[in-house]
């Protein structure tokens, strides 16, 4: 009995028009694809990204204090950071902040620490397009830490 | 272009073997199956329908090393795993090209450890350091496009090759056609 049935199974393609029309159903539904250079997904509200050093929005003003923080609470020790006091002043003056893109799991333990309120100077941006060529840049100056890293647009 | 204009009959296009062979290398990559580690998760999530790595013609995941154009290190490379990494890129046929994805394969990492290479880069030469950790599979693309933009550049008939110079840790395309 067994045979007989696939017997007809195999004569009539039973299987074959089965798979035919799973892949039938779903011909018409629109593409699944997202056009990644032309269209960009909206990321996720905690998405972690490079790391990026805010200013105050309205004067431009350097938040961060040079506290040393981030680069203690970095389990890589990737940043380096330092600052000077002008004289007569309380503040201190960012001078350098090198981050060592090329080790960092994102783990976002600096911008945890970060003290500054009510605007945090180090935040988890939201830009992942990191391609280099070599090592030397991926060391992010100061610079790029305040504008983050130029993006190439390949969408033509 | 403008002194054999009009000299042939129909159909003819005119142009350099460069940007010929340059076209038709950056238009089909073919990468290797080469997942190491979790970086391999994103590296197929860009293959599959969502990202869709075929829309640049890199879809064709090779299991052999030498039907692979590209080699994309995914992953934590241990010391161990370093000799036949080096093997599996010199039994690929040339032109080749390496992307190291993700802050493993691009540095060691969080690894700083005795038995995990500290960057790809002392093994083969990279072409591509996509970072993240992992990268995102758009993170994945950007780099694939970094990398065809890099391919355009090249020169095919006079190759050029890429070396590690003296007192260098980085492969320098020797001679790069701007």
């Amino acid at each position: 009995m067994q045979t007989i049935i696939k017997f007809i199974k195999s004569i009539f393609l039973i299987d074959l028009l089965k798979g035919m029309w799973i892949t039938l159903k779903y011909t018409p539904q629109p593409a699944f694809t997202f056009q990644y250079p032309a269209e960009r997904r909206p990321t996720a509200p905690r998405f972690r990204g490079v790391l990026r050093l805010q200013t105050e929005p309205g004067t431009g003003a350097q938040t961060c204090i040079v506290c040393d923080q981030c680069a203690k609470a970095c389990p890589d020790d990737l940043i380096a950071l330092g600052g000077h006091r002008e004289p007569g002043t309380k503040i201190k003056v960012l001078d350098y902040f090198d981050f060592n893109l090329s080790r960092c799991s994102f783990c976002g333990l600096c911008a945890e620490v970060c003290p500054t309120k009510p605007i945090k100077a180090l935040i988890m941006s939201e830009d992942y397009e990191l391609g280099s060529y070599n090592r030397e840049t991926q060391i992010l100056r100061v610079d790029q830490m305040y504008d983050g890293v130029a993006i190439e647009q390949y969408t033509h | 272009m403008g002194l054999i204009e009009h000299k042939f009959e129909d159909n003819f296009i005119t142009t350099n073997i460069d940007r010929v062979l340059n076209w038709a290398r950056e238009s089909s990559i073919w990468p290797m199956g080469f997942g190491l580690a979790c970086c391999a998760i994103e590296m197929m999530a860009a293959s599959a329908s969502r990202y869709d790595i075929a829309r640049f013609g890199a879809e064709v995941f090779r299991a052999s090393p030498r039907q692979s154009d590209l080699m994309i290190v995914a992953g934590t490379v241990t010391k161990k795993m370093a000799p036949v990494l080096r093997r599996l890129y010199d039994q690929m046929p040339d032109p080749k090209w390496v992307i190291s994805m993700g802050s493993c394969s691009n540095a060691g990492g969080p690894f700083p450890t005795y038995s995990v290479l500290q960057g790809v880069d002392k093994v083969v030469p990279v072409d591509v350091y996509v970072s993240g950790c992992p990268p995102r599979p758009e993170a994945l693309l950007y780099g694939l496009m970094r990398l065809q933009d890099k391919i355009r550049k090249e020169g095919t008939v006079l190759r050029k090759e890429r070396v590690i110079m003296s007192g260098d840790t980085e492969p320098t395309l020797v001679g790069e056609r701007a």
